[in-house]
């Protein structure tokens, strides 16, 4: 259990830059030591790749107790592009970036003693997906990018090495968020990449007309996504075609993960860009069906084509079933559906209040987490429009906006102030506890901008924070549906977009002081325990026998 | 321009036999398409009997046959000099100097046979913009979905309006009118922020006039701006409370706030003002949807697919049955009704293939 209250040390100067606001719910820091700068390299050529990064890792990499942020950088693209690409990753402003958490709340950049600089000059960064894939205890990193795809496997001694050659998880095209997730339930963590589109620099087009725009995707072919298997020797197999997930080709940007229909197999929902979205349901024999259409998840209540872009796919009216959230582009409106419970899906934009709230904005990072430890997840979304020059083309509609901060009242959100003043063209957004004072935070990434850290200014209410320790399944027990007080989460670290949260389950209690906790692990075991005491970081270790 | 050129049956009196033969030969080269012959052979006819009209009308309807309108336009006014009262020369001389872009001096000779058509193109060319219009919605009547004449009398139509707002701008440039018509310019042209401006100096000099609420809320409703959207539609519905379309965009807009209750209140008043309107009906069945109302959302949807069956309306509404019956459980229903929004939506495609 872990209690520390640790302060996170700010900067007046840079917080007064990213525009603190001192009455939102959470305060804007620039925490010390963490000078990352998203580096997207915009050029006259309009290059797709642009205006896609960067994800955000929270993790606590080595297990000191205190969240580290990973960050993925894009990279240097020349006007035109040169032939063989050179994103010129061995240049420091274009490394990726690990920020370790030092006590007193300021970060120390350890990439390069953690083996994490330079990326390789072919990559462009995109995403990263956390997960510990050899189950040893230390969360292992994977690095996603246009060109090759890259695993990290943590050493414990605070350094990584590059695995991904033995692994066999390059992949290789436009890979953008991934995940880890057990499909299986052989307690070994398996990998899901999304790939947006068949493009590259010698493909790109100019669209737009006179305005010169970055190119709507229909321009370019579909893809397929990729399904790893691990096999637990270090090594994964490439399932996509077997699985039946390649049979499906898409333009994917996001991917989140949950067992919508409660058959113990986790599912499989991708964010497709403006077409219909995908629900993957696990047959539970090593196959998926894209059921989406026929679960009334696929496309808007109109029938409409969807710009999927983030998602995630958690339970927002503490009905114990996950429900969907997808982020779009603007007049679209986010896209809620609310699980039935028979295996199928309704649209709940408009009745939930997010149709108005959304309408005029843009979304990527997205998560659902209650904020102020009511018992009721709220939704915070990172956004800014993909053109960089829309207000030319429709000056209702911008490049740089603020985050969405919805407060959940018994299922129905209102905008709150996120606390963020100037707006920022948000991408990539993770969640978790930062300074470990039971108040959920939250990061953002903002194309050629800081980190944007947001902690929670915290309140009253009770709150419980639930570390899972899988013995059978999988280590940090993904997959794992846990109930506390009627609430339910679906244990993830994937979701939002390119970007990967805190693996543990934050709950807030209202005003209870006690709690029930209901696990039902991937391996099929039941775990309850009752009167469990509020405001603490509690470790669960799964029975070893049902 | 619309042509329609006629064989002129003259009426050939006494004409010499070597005029009679050139003649012959003439008519004999316009049957073969061959016009500088007969052009030739006409020209000699009007040298052998200079005093008759009628060769040099079919002179000049030689050259047209050929295009050459400023030829014929001389032999034309020839015959008429000869014969003030000669309908095929004064219609071929309306036409010819019409092509040649005498708009001004073909009108009395097209005014003089009632050419209807070709008058109102040539009153559209010289801004009798009033006339054309006449001219042409009875032309149009007589060749209903003829495409030269809904186009040119869109086109007239179109400048007589662009004529009357420009009067009203130089005249009464700071009335609430002229306020409107510039907003409604803005808003076609998609420059909202200006459009909005407009219109709230308009509403701002005369609240009473009607439709200037329910054209800002389509500026709001156009960027989602849906409570000031609301609001603007709820005051149409005051002024005009007998206008279906304020009630619709009302209901619409409640709709879009999640507004269910409110919402159907305002489409049931609109329904009952226009019945049978499919977007009243579609977003009828939203709201009832919404609201738990299965029974009257399936009752809103099947009226409006009993009016429209092939509308991308249509295909929106098969779709929403789709949810409906998923909630219900009625999954043959709800498949059935994909099959529908399917077939509707992307004919002979899957929709992952189809982008939007």
């Amino acid at each position: 259990m872990r209690t520390a209250l640790l302060l996170l040390v700010s900067v007046s100067a840079l917080i007064l830059c990213i525009g603190a606001s001192p009455l939102g719910l959470f305060e804007v820091t620039q925490p010390r030591g963490l000078d990352f700068i998203l580096q997207n390299s915009p050029t006259p050529q309009k290059y797709l790749i642009e205006t896609m990064p960067g994800g955000v890792a929270l993790l606590d990499y080595n297990n000191d107790g205190l969240l580290d942020i990973f960050l993925v950088n894009g990279g240097r693209v020349t006007s035109p592009m040169q032939s063989p690409e050179n994103f010129d990753r061995k240049d420091p402003r274009y490394w990726n970036r690990l920020y370790r958490q030092n006590k007193d709340g300021s970060f120390t950049d350890v990439t390069e003693q953690a083996g994490l600089a330079n990326a390789g000059d072919g990559n462009y960064g995109m995403g990263v997906a956390v997960g510990d894939y050899d189950n040893d205890g230390y969360p292992d990193l994977y690095v996603t990018s246009y060109g090759k795809n890259i695993l990290y496997h943590n050493n414990g001694d605070g350094t990584f090495t590059d695995v991904t050659a033995k692994a066999g998880v390059a992949g290789g095209g436009w890979s953008v968020s991934a995940g880890f997730f057990d499909y299986d339930n052989d307690g070994k963590l398996d990998l899901f990449v999304t790939r947006y589109m068949e493009w590259d620099t010698k493909h790109s087009k100019s669209c737009g007309g006179e305005w010169h725009t970055y190119c709507p995707p229909e321009e370019f072919p579909a893809t397929t996504n990729v399904l790893y298997h691990n096999n637990g020797d270090g090594t994964f197999t490439d399932v996509s075609q077997k699985s039946g997930i390649a049979a499906k080709k898409g333009r994917a940007l996001g991917v989140a993960f949950a067992d919508y229909d409660d058959d113990g197999f986790a599912d499989i929902f991708v964010a497709n860009d403006g077409m219909q979205q995908y629900l993957f349901h696990n047959n539970g024999n090593g196959t998926f069906t894209e059921r989406a259409l026929e679960a009334g998840a696929g496309l808007s209540e109109d029938g409409r084509r969807l710009s999927g872009m983030g998602v995630v796919f958690q339970d927002y009216d503490n009905d114990g079933r996950p429900d969907i959230v997808v982020t779009e582009l603007p007049r679209e409106i986010y896209g809620v559906y609310h699980n039935e419970g028979n295996g199928t899906f309704s649209y709940g934009s408009l009745v939930t209040g997010l149709g108005v709230l959304s309408s005029g904005s843009s979304g990527w990072g997205v998560g659902l987490e209650d904020f102020d430890n009511d018992g009721w997840k709220d939704l915070f979304v990172a956004q800014g429009h993909v053109l960089d020059n829309v207000e030319k083309i429709d000056p209702s509609l911008h490049y740089l906006e603020l985050p969405m901060l919805a407060i959940n009242h018994n299922g129905r959100f209102e905008r709150a102030d996120s606390g963020v003043t100037v707006p920022v063209a948000g991408r990539g957004a993770a969640f978790g506890d930062l300074n470990n004072d039971g108040w959920e935070d939250a990061v953002m990434t903002s194309l050629g901008g800081h980190l944007l850290v947001l902690i929670n200014r915290g309140g009253k209410q009770h709150w419980l924070v639930i570390s899972l320790r899988g013995t059978r399944s999988n280590r940090d027990g993904l997959g794992a549906r846990v109930r506390v007080n009627g609430q339910t989460r679906f244990a993830t670290i994937a979701g939002s977009y390119l970007s990967a949260s805190d693996k543990r389950l934050h709950f807030g209690l209202g005003p209870a002081t006690t709690a029930k906790i209901e696990i039902a692990w991937p391996s099929g075991i039941h775990q309850t325990l009752n009167d469990v005491p509020a405001d603490q970081f509690l470790d669960v270790r799964e029975p070893e026998k049902p | 321009m619309i042509w329609a050129l006629f064989v002129l049956l003259l009426a050939w009196q006494t004409v010499s036999p070597e005029a009679q033969q050139h003649l012959q030969a003439a008519a004999e080269a316009e049957r073969q398409k061959q016009f500088d012959r007969a052009v030739s052979e006409f020209q000699k006819v009007t040298e052998l009997e200079p005093r008759s009209p009628d060769g040099f009308v079919r002179l000049g309807q030689a050259y047209m046959e050929k295009h050459d309108y400023g030829a014929a336009i001389q032999p034309l006014k020839h015959a008429l000099e000869l014969a003030p009262d000669l309908a095929a020369a004064h219609q071929l001389l309306g036409y010819a100097l019409l092509a040649q872009g005498y708009a001004a001096e073909a009108i009395p000779h097209l005014e003089r046979i009632q050419e209807q058509t070709a008058l109102g193109i040539a009153q559209i060319e010289t801004g009798q913009l009033p006339q054309a219009v006449t001219n042409l919605q009875a032309a149009l009547a007589k060749h209903p979905n003829d495409p030269d004449l809904l186009y040119y009398l869109g086109r007239a139509s179109g400048l007589l309006s662009k004529q009357s707002i420009d009067t009203l701008l130089a005249t009464y440039p700071d009335s609430a009118r002229a306020h409107q018509a510039l907003a409604e310019n803005y808003f076609v042209l998609r420059q909202m922020p200006q459009a909005e401006k407009e219109f709230q100096e308009a509403l701002r000099l005369r609240p009473d006039i009607p439709k200037l609420h329910l054209e800002l809320g389509e500026v709001y409703a156009g960027s989602s701006q849906w409570a000031k959207a609301e609001e603007e539609f709820r005051a149409e519905t005051k002024l005009q409370p007998g206008n279906a379309e304020a009630n619709y965009r009302l209901g619409t807009a409640l709709l879009q706030q999640g507004k269910a209750r409110e919402a159907r209140t305002e489409l049931q008043r609109a329904d009952r003002l226009q019945p049978d309107m499919p977007e009243t009906l579609y977003s009828l069945g939203k709201a009832a949807s919404l609201e738990g109302d299965a029974v009257a959302a399936e009752k809103a949807w099947a009226k409006l697919l009993s009016i429209e069956k092939a509308s991308s309306l249509a295909a929106q509404t098969h779709f929403a049955l789709a949810g409906l019956y998923r909630k219900q459980g009625k999954t043959a229903d709800a498949e059935r009704e994909m099959q529908e929004f399917q077939k509707l939506q992307n004919p002979g495609a899957h929709p992952e293939a189809v982008q939007k």
